[in-house]
């Protein structure tokens, strides 16, 4: 059976090292392309070639295949990661991320730690008004959970991460790392298991090796926390993503995620 | 046609060309605006949030307009409030149904205990809200048939909505064998569970031996799934079990009675001795 627990344990580390000279090559992989292209890794291939006056998209992604013609002018075609939340089915804006071991934190005090998150691939076509999406896949194995009660909770897609101490050495392709601030400004100890992010507030950015968030997480009692995210890279060779979600903003859609059915 | 020909009072004919005037102008900027709404926020606002701005900027624009022409006409508001509570109380005792839909409609709208999209149950009907009304509700049943339901059936009726939670859960009786190991059935089926996205890690599923039937253990299985996808898990799951069962040689039992004839004693002392 599959998990989805991040594979940056210790147990795995050396066959991540081993993997990492077939993945170093990310870089070349998102960005922007010129039609015709073919890109393939492990478990997954993409090409755009032409037939006739039109261009054939076609994807392979564990076994589902994938067809698409597209009637282009522009022969352009935008890979990145986007927010982790539209595979199988777009049905939250919620991601969970729940920790392998519990974190104690102690009163007033402000940690940095990485945790991991899943990469779900966007691939954009250019047009004359900016990118369209016409794809989204992923490597991973997608799991959803509810957060809070079945009333007044909400569904979120489920994530299973370490608590890391440094930034760790993932497969861009399938994992990202978010680097999460977390400050206790309670008076007490707390105890944290879980942390629930609001894909409106996702930025995503990547770079050759690595794809990225910057987030906090503010706790405000036993039971409460606030997530947000940070509009900044972790690196600064790294480029920012296109996102889905950004684009659906409004105004009054709050970016934040307040955590106030436990922790 | 003289245009400043007296219709009654001060009103002219132009006048008159200049409300109906005022009202196209009114219907088409609300028509447009709708649409240009229903556009550009489609992805950004739900279904049902979506129609109720939609209809407030539709009937506020006409409600507008109305306002508007009444000087041209040469209405005066103050003598229509009182005009309009004598109509009023007429029309109320005329058409008593038709107000008792209408103030449940009101209601409606503010408990809010349907939205447009939602699956639900009023009374004897089951489907898909269409659309809520000020007077009435129209349902698209399962098999697609339009229902509309007067407001005050549907206030006074019991409501069932099955996607007011965000989650649910269904489950299924599962009889294997006697001789089955139970304890696989019960890993495999888990594993089955785990696999499925849509079958929520928390609250975690509940799979156990609930009894000891008369031709099969039963094991309980129960999962929590998002409230609007759980039906498609439903119709998935409970043949993957089966199959997944027989695959590592758990059948599913059967209802079976051992018949012993009073005049075969040997036939019964060899299958005891067995």
């Amino acid at each position: 059976m599959k998990t989805n627990a991040d594979q940056s344990s210790p147990r795995s580390l050396d066959k991540e090292q081993g993997q990492q000279r077939t993945y170093s090559k990310a870089g070349s992989f998102y960005g922007r392309h010129n039609l015709p292209v073919s890109l393939s890794r492990e478990g997954f291939s993409i090409s755009i070639d032409q037939v006739g006056d039109t261009w054939l998209y076609q994807r392979e992604c564990d076994g589902d295949r994938v067809e698409k013609k597209l009637l282009t002018s522009i022969n352009m075609v935008l890979i990145n990661p986007v927010e982790p939340l539209n595979r199988p089915k777009e049905i939250t804006s919620y991601l969970l991320v729940e920790f392998e071991r519990p974190l104690m934190i102690e009163p007033g005090v402000k940690r940095r730690i990485f945790v991991t998150f899943p990469i779900e691939i966007g691939v954009f076509m250019s047009s004359k008004r900016g990118f369209e999406i016409i794809d989204i896949l992923t490597m991973q194995k997608q799991k959803f959970t509810l957060y809070g009660n079945p009333r007044t909770g909400v569904i979120c897609k489920y994530w299973k991460s370490s608590i890391h101490a440094t930034e760790p050495q993932v497969d861009p392709i399938r994992q990202g790392v978010m680097r999460l601030n977390v400050s206790n400004v309670s008076d007490h100890w707390v105890e944290v298991t879980r942390a629930v992010f609001n894909a409106f507030g996702m930025k995503l950015f990547y770079s050759t090796d690595l794809v990225a968030m910057k987030a906090t997480m503010k706790i405000l009692g036993k039971y409460m926390a606030e997530t947000d995210f940070s509009n900044s890279p972790l690196r600064k060779d790294m480029t920012n993503s296109l996102e889905l979600y950004t684009s659906r903003k409004l105004i009054v859609t709050a970016p934040k995620f307040i955590m106030e059915q436990g922790i | 046609m003289r245009l400043n020909r007296v219709v009654y009072g001060d009103v002219t004919t132009l006048d008159l060309l200049s409300v109906i005037l005022i009202f196209l102008v009114a219907v088409i900027l609300a028509k447009g605006l709708t649409i240009y709404l229903r556009r550009s926020l489609k992805e950004k606002v739900s279904k049902d949030k979506l129609q109720i701005i939609s209809k407030a900027i539709y009937y506020g624009i006409l409600g507008i307009a109305v306002l508007a022409s009444f000087p041209i006409l040469g209405i005066n508001p103050s003598g229509l409030l009182v005009a309009g509570g004598i109509f009023g109380i007429i029309i109320g005792f005329a058409s008593q149904s038709i107000v008792g839909n209408l103030i449940s409609g009101v209601f409606l709208m503010m408990e809010r205990p349907i939205k447009i999209g939602n699956s639900v149950r009023i009374g004897e009907y089951s489907g898909m809200v269409e659309d809520i009304r000020v007077i009435s509700t129209s349902l698209r049943t399962w098999d697609g048939i339009y229902v509309r339901i007067p407001n005050e059936k549907v206030f006074t009726d019991s409501i069932i909505n099955y996607v007011a939670h965000v989650a649910r859960r269904f489950g299924y009786m599962v009889g294997i064998r006697y001789s089955d190991d139970a304890d696989k059935a019960i890993s495999i089926i888990k594993n089955l569970i785990e696999d499925h996205p849509m079958a929520l890690k928390n609250p975690p599923p509940q799979v156990f031996v609930d009894n000891l039937g008369d031709n099969a253990v039963n094991i309980v299985v129960r999962m929590w799934t998002p409230a609007k996808e759980w039906y498609g898990l439903k119709m998935e799951m409970l043949w993957k079990i089966k199959k997944a069962l027989e695959k590592e040689g758990i059948e599913i039992a059967f209802p079976q009675r051992t018949v012993w004839f009073a005049n075969e004693p040997d036939t019964r002392e060899a299958a005891d001795s067995s």
